[in-house]
């Protein structure tokens, strides 16, 4: 199995500089705003991405084009790019702005003008310092050049794009959550319907909000086409995607690739198999909200749909792999402790039954579980995510405090030995 | 007035670059943070005057953040993934040494205002695991050794500016990707090292 | 919106309307779904999760708040099935893992939406064994509010109701997630006109009053529904009293009116009531000092002082809080002692403590509005007195209609509260500090744009009594001619509309004085009014009534206008009375009683009928049931009649046209330049609010308000200093205001040590530099 290099070839040929303009435009970019500003139309830009089937890189897997479609008509319209990449196992965004930040700031001209959009923003997580820096000065660059700014590259067209930091919560990668903090208000998802941002979004004006990934994809597109794009991958799943890939691997990294191969190929030929030739427990295959899937289902395929039918999600591409010697329990709980510390609070059970699944997970990881406490977890959980679905069925208003269930389910489900020898007996009264 | 009138200036500026002012009150927290290593009540005040929100709107959001910090943080801010990848990498050995030798339990700042400790949620550098972050600059493929050397090194070093790339190359190991290039650029107070928020150097 | 839609729930099918809330569209139908968040007055949030419903979408049954469902055409919804139960039973056991047991010491216990909740939908025991969440027990955030965050549930009302409806947002979440709390600033606590409305919605005992903790059970209340008294705008409350004592005023959803809404002042305002202060006895003046005597001793001596005056000018100061029954009878009391027998027009006897009254704008010309008519006009046009603090919910009301898209625009100096939410605001490039208009409001562009051709509601009064009514007339006959316009006369003081609607005609203070004259023999009633004080006539009318023949007050109080009368009878107040009430758009309300009189106190009217009694004049009513019948006899035969019997039907809360021309005889003062702009501020030294201690201290602050310009010119940096106007020195607090036009402060007449200020002389702002200063005069 070999990568196919779309998004990471200018890094990859140009490690020295291939954040600098200079190096990007040297080797061919921004050529392609430069054909679409000439000669392209919105409409048309619009046809290569409908037809390039690709879809959302940040955890939905919504098409992208549709969403473009639905934007609403309006005097001020909004472009934001969602580099808040927080879920633990993903850090796939982090390389695109460290290391290529000119083709995110292409991709997003080109998605402005296909959208008639003159103000835009990278919503980039408070902690990734060092990719907002090269971000920034790319995008001075580029206003220097006047590639930003008005009258971009001579056209009609102006484009002002802010970077602009989180600061410390993972909850703010949800879109709506998303808009909220760049308003300057608590990261708190906003209620459903209106659905779509491309509806009301940031200050209620229609906005697209699309991931790192899935814009940095679009001058590839651009420079070839819709129709190339399309005829990588699988069908559902088109083009690369790049999955990052963590735990207990000789070779842990991003990797770009076409969806289609199964999780043992990748690990064994790009991961370089799994450390001290252990061999895996268990593994996450879409980021810390996915459910897991036991070693011996190495065998699934990575696409979205394949993931799907095995009761998980492909998510947000990043794979973590758990060997033989994992305490599941352990990790379990650092799962949810994680999501009981980035619920934002506003659902009663999202907020209450996060800490309370933490708290039980902490009482049995230190010996001091009830006989009656996988019970009580998977009763918690029921509360939360009523039925135990995947995808869930939902007490809340977005997927964050269901997704705090996944792991525990996983482990109950498989792995429910492992919790058991740690509680005591049941005692039967007879 | 509590901030300076350049601290001011730059406030007023970030505050031009949105199309409504409220927008600026996460840079305008940075800014307050970058001068007093957290969210003073003063800052609180001359941010809500800014803005022309309540005082308690700012503080509202402030503490919804987990980078905003709500008590007095030291010159370096060691936060030690404790996420997944990092968990199933040995990421609490990493914990216990340096909670061992900075002496503090989570979320403590020394006396003499050296080190604050956290353990923190996925830093986004899970095929490094386990990391750190240095006033969130990045350390990758660490080893609770490696953790001790760099705790040590700053305190007898002291740098004025924490570049992740020269903290990389002396405690680092595996990187969850190239690097590439050394850069120097790097943070200068318990606030991202990204100039528009950062008046530390100028000041 | 209003499209008729069908829906089935339970297997039920039912009506609704298109857009409705399926929570709301559900208990029309009388079906209750269980919730803590969601309130009708404030937008959804769905963050409590209690109002889980499963509706069938094309993907399956759902769960879904029914608070930010709308009901479409055929939608399917069980409200019972065993997936809703249990996840209803789910979030009560998530609400109660954290929530203290400390019901028996809870003021909410017995009406806790909560603990009833937990009755009707709650598991058994609880499988929570981990220690509950702590935080420091109740914490003060203002002089009335105690907040108990271990009992608050998130459910985000009160932060609502402080940011979308009072629009003072000081209370607010803080922290996240597991530890998201409810708090204030440290330095900013909860200082707001409208805190109390949080205590009342709060659906657990987070919030509690000062006033109420501890005080009584709910099912010890005794309650009965009425009208407030604090302002003209007449807020539906319940008073709930035990043991013959006013507890507690809780606001009542009232769709014409509050809308459920209550000042503080109409909410705390009561504990004067029970004050020792209360007059309970009747008094009579001997020597200088007052004397208990008894009712018959009174009469007596009153009739006596009229035989002895030999046809004494008798002239009456009447005051706002009396019921339309007691200024029924007051009116025709004061015609009986009329010496002119009221033979012409101008020849009334009776006169109105409202500093800012004037004609108005009433009859065939002036529709009268209603405050629905806010929310369906295009426009809303202010110029008053300051409607925040005089008509609280007034400015609720306001709000609510900009924030749904009713364009405002303000004139004046006096409303800089409504500034935030103005299109339009028309200050001191527009209007002098006289308050004359300086321009055609023609040539204005972006006035006549917003006015246009549109409907106007006008909230129209006299900022001060020195403003001259032409301009006021300039303002109404400008959009009279471009627009459709409705006027609401912005008189603010209680049942001001209710002394206009029965007195034949009333003059001003003005007229009083002017019209007093000290050669004749004179007598003068005083009826719950208090004109020495906090007014702009105060001194005049503080000499005359010392030299008057003789004064008969009724009223609650010794104050400084009772404290000059020769005879005091002691009134019922508020609670202690039935009667009506008209408020400002003309509605008719019932005021209900539920508390006696202290002492030997009478109403109003059963001490004018004694009077009259004794001096032979033909009033006689036997109840205030007979006086409601009398007064609903003058009104014409088909009209709808604010009698007792129809008011309190259910439904009882109707508006009714001018029952009769209304006639308010007032001039205009001369013409006088303002250097002090004297306002009325919400929080003063009224005898009932220092009486009621929880909120006594809310109207000691001294300050003035001035723009940074004019302080500038007085060379001031502190943010204190001293007011100086001839022998007068107040120590004041300076803020700054920039809406106020240059060389003149405001400054609050209601406020201790400011009556005696002349807002027509000049004036010196100096740094307070020694003790002395600092003394009040
Ligand atoms: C809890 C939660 C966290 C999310 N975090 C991210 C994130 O870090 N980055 C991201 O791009 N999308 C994230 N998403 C998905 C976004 O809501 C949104 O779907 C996405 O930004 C759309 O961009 P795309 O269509 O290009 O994928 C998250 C969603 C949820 C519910
Ligand atoms: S599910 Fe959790 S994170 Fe999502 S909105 Fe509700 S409380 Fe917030
Ligand atoms: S204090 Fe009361 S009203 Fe406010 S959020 Fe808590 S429970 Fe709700
Ligand atoms: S899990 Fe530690 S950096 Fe991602
Ligand atoms: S009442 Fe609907 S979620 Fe709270």
């Amino acid at each position: 199995m070999k990568e196919t290099i779309l998004l990471t070839k200018h890094m990859r040929e140009n490690p020295e500089d291939s954040h600098l303009l200079k190096s990007y435009e040297k080797n061919g970019g921004y050529k392609g705003v430069k054909k679409v500003l000439k000669s392209g139309t919105p409409e048309s830009v619009l046809e290569e991405i409908k037809s390039s089937n690709i879809r959302g890189r940040g955890g939905a897997g919504f098409p992208t084009g549709v969403k473009w479609g639905f934007l609403a008509e309006d005097q001020e319209r909004y472009l934001v790019i969602n580099a808040d990449e927080s879920e633990p196992g993903t850090f796939k965004d982090r390389i695109l702005l460290e290391r290529d930040p000119h083709q995110l700031i292409e991709g997003m001209i080109i998605t402005c003008f296909a959208a008639n959009i003159s103000k835009a923003f990278i919503y980039i997580r408070g902690e990734y310092a060092k990719p907002a820096r090269r971000v920034q000065s790319a995008v001075e660059q580029a206003y220097e050049k006047g590639y930003l700014g008005k009258n971009i590259f001579g056209s009609s067209m102006d484009l002002d794009i802010v970077v602009h930091l989180g600061a410390g919560a993972y909850i703010c990668g949800e879109e709506t959550a998303l808009l909220n903090s760049l308003e300057g208000r608590r990261g708190e998802p906003r209620l459903k319907p209106p659905f779509f941002p491309a509806v009301k979004g940031l200050y209620n004006k229609p906005t697209l909000v699309n991931n790192v990934e899935t814009i940095s994809s679009v001058p590839w597109i651009m420079n070839n086409s819709g129709k190339d794009y399309a005829s990588l991958g699988v069908e559902g799943s088109t083009g690369t995607r790049i999955f990052s890939l963590s735990g207990h691997i000789n070779n842990p990294g991003n990797y770009e690739i076409e969806m289609g191969s199964s999780f043992g190929e990748f690990v064994e030929s790009l991961g370089k198999g799994v450390r001290n030739e252990k061999s895996i427990k268990a593994y996450i295959p879409g980021g810390a909200s996915a459910p897991w899937l036991r070693g011996d289902q190495l065998d699934v395929k990575m696409t979205i749909d394949d993931v799907a039918n095995e009761g998980s999600m492909l998510g947000s591409g990043a794979v973590v792999m758990m060997d033989e010697d994992t305490n599941l329990l352990f990790a379990a709980k650092s799962l949810v402790s994680f999501f009981a510390h980035e619920s934002c609070g506003q659902c009663t059970p999202c907020r209450e039954g996060t800490t309370w699944l933490e708290n039980i997970l902490d009482r049995i990881a230190s010996g001091r579980g009830r006989a009656s406490d996988i019970d009580l977890l998977l009763d918690v959980c029921d509360n939360i995510s009523p039925g135990l679905t995947w995808p869930p069925k939902m007490t809340t208003i977005c997927p964050l405090g269901p997704s705090a269930t996944a792991s525990i389910v996983s482990l109950m489900k498989d792995f429910r030995s492992e919790v058991e020898v740690l509680l005591p007996k049941k005692v039967v009264v007879s | 007035m509590t901030w300076e009138n350049a601290r001011i200036d730059k406030a007023k500026e970030i505050i031009e670059m949105y199309p409504q002012k409220r927008s600026a009150l996460g840079p305008l927290l940075y800014l307050a943070q970058d001068k007093d290593g957290y969210i003073s009540d003063d800052s609180i005040v001359e941010i809500s005057r800014l803005i022309g929100i309540t005082e308690v709107q700012v503080q509202s959001v402030a503490s919804f953040y987990s980078m905003y910090k709500q008590e007095p943080t030291g010159k370096y801010l060691l936060s030690v993934c404790k996420s997944i990848s990092c968990e199933i990498s040995n990421s609490s050995n990493v914990i216990q040494k340096v909670k061992e030798f900075t002496n503090l339990s989570n979320n403590e700042t020394d006396d003499e205002g050296l080190f604050t400790y956290e353990s923190v949620e996925c830093i986004g550098a899970c095929g490094g695991a386990p990391a750190i972050q240095v006033n969130y600059e990045t350390v990758e493929g660490l080893t609770p050794e490696k953790a001790v050397d760099l705790c040590k090194w700053l305190k007898e070093e002291q740098p004025k500016v924490v570049v992740a790339d020269e903290l990389q190359l002396k405690f680092g190991g595996t990187k969850s990707f190239d690097w590439a290039i050394e850069d120097n650029t790097g943070s200068s107070s318990p606030v991202p090292g990204f100039q528009t928020y950062e008046m530390q150097e100028e000041i | 919106m209003t499209e008729k839609i069908t829906f089935t729930v339970d297997g039920k099918t039912l009506e609704g309307k298109q857009g409705q809330l399926l929570i709301e569209a559900c208990e029309d139908s009388g079906i209750h779904i269980p919730r803590f968040c969601w309130h009708k007055r404030l937008d959804p949030v769905g963050m409590c999760r209690m109002c889980l419903v499963e509706i069938e979408t094309p993907r399956g049954k759902a769960l879904v708040p029914s608070c930010t469902t709308q009901v479409t055409d055929e939608l399917i919804v069980e409200t019972e099935s065993n997936t809703v139960k249990k996840a209803q039973e789910g979030v009560l056991e998530f609400l109660l893992i954290n929530h203290p047991l400390d019901c028996p010491i809870c003021d909410k216990a017995g009406e806790c939406p909560l603990q009833d909740q937990t009755m009707a939908y709650g598991p058994g025991e609880s499988r929570f064994i981990e220690e509950k969440r702590h935080f420091e027990k109740p914490i003060p955030i203002s002089d009335i509010v105690l907040l108990d965050r271990e009992r608050c549930i998130l459910c985000a009302r009160c932060t609502r109701f402080s940011d979308e409806i009072s629009g003072d947002p000081l209370i607010e979440f803080i922290q996240r997630g597991n530890k998201t709390q409810v708090n204030t600033f440290p330095d900013e606590p909860f200082k707001s006109y409208f805190s109390g409305n949080t205590v009342q919605i709060c659906p657990v005992g987070a919030l509690t009053a000062t006033s109420y903790r501890f005080k009584a059970r709910p099912w010890d209340l005794k309650k009965v529904s009425s009208t407030c008294n604090c302002c003209s705008l007449g807020c539906s409350v319940e008073l709930n009293v035990s043991q013959n004592k006013m507890l507690r005023i809780l606001g009542e959803d009232n769709e014409f009116t509050n809308q459920g809404w209550l000042s503080d002042k109409g909410r705390y305002n009561f504990e004067y009531l029970h004050s020792d202060n209360r007059l309970t006895n009747i008094k009579l003046k001997d020597n200088n000092s007052f004397v208990d005597a008894n009712i018959s001793e009174a009469t007596e001596k009153l009739k006596n002082k009229i035989e002895e005056l030999h046809n004494p000018d008798i002239k009456f100061l009447i005051g706002a809080n009396s019921t339309n029954e007691e200024y029924f009878v007051i009116n025709k009391f004061a015609n009986l002692m009329n010496r002119n027998e009221f033979l012409s027009k101008d020849k009334s006897n009776v006169y109105f403590a409202d500093d800012n009254m004037f004609s108005g704008y009433f009859g065939e010309n002036h529709q009268n509005a209603s405050f629905e008519d806010l929310d369906s006009s295009d426009v809303i046009v202010v110029w008053s007195e300051d409607i925040k603090d005089n008509i609280p919910v007034l400015f609720l009301r306001i709000k609510k209609a900009v924030k749904n898209g009713v364009k405002l625009v303000v004139l004046g100096h006096t409303n800089s509260s409504l500034e935030s939410l103005a299109d339009l605001y028309l200050g001191q490039d527009v209007i002098s500090n006289n308050f004359e208009l300086k321009t055609n409001l023609g040539n204005i562009k972006e006035f006549q744009n917003i006015i246009e051709n549109k409907k106007v509601t006008i909230i129209v009064g006299k900022s001060t009594p020195l403003q001259q009514k032409k301009y006021l007339d300039n303002l109404v006959d400008h959009i009279q001619k471009y627009s459709q316009a409705k006027f609401l006369n912005c008189f603010t003081k209680a049942n001001t509309f209710g002394a206009l609607q029965h007195i034949d005609q009333i003059k001003g203070l003005n007229e009083f004085c002017n019209e007093y004259e000290e050669s004749n023999k004179n007598i003068v009633f005083t009826i719950g009014a208090n004109p020495v004080n906090a007014s702009f006539f105060g001194s005049k009318i503080e000499n005359i009534l010392k030299k008057a023949d003789f004064v008969v007050s009724l009223d609650i109080f010794i104050n400084a206008t009772t404290e000059l009368a020769d005879l005091i009878l002691p009134t019922t107040s508020f609670g202690e009375k039935e009667g009506t009430v008209t408020n400002m758009e003309m509605r008719v309300l019932k005021q209900n009683k539920i508390l006696p009189g202290p002492g030997s106190a009478l109403s109003e009217w059963e001490y004018l009928t004694m009077i009259s009694k004794s001096l032979d004049k033909e009033i006689k009513y036997e109840n205030v049931d007979e006086i409601n019948k009398a007064l609903c006899d003058e009104y014409e035969n088909n009209e709808e009649l604010p009698s007792f019997e129809n008011l309190n039907k259910p439904s009882n809360l109707f508006g009714m046209k001018n029952r009769k021309n209304i006639d308010i005889n007032i001039k205009d003062l001369e013409k006088n330049d303002l250097s002090i702009l004297m306002v009325k501020r919400l929080y003063g030294d009224s005898s009932t609010q220092i009486n009621s201690p929880s909120i006594s201290m809310l109207g000691s602050e001294r300050f003035i308000e001035l723009n940074s310009k004019t302080l500038e010119k007085f060379g001031i940096s502190s943010k204190t200093a001293n007011l100086i106007q001839d022998q007068h020195s107040i120590f004041v607090n300076i803020k700054i205001n920039n809406l106020l036009p240059d060389n003149i402060v405001l400054a609050p007449i209601n406020r201790r040590g400011f009556k005696n200020l002349d807002p027509t002389k000049d004036f010196d702002i100096r740094e307070a530099t020694n003790m002395k200063e600092l003394s009040v005069n």
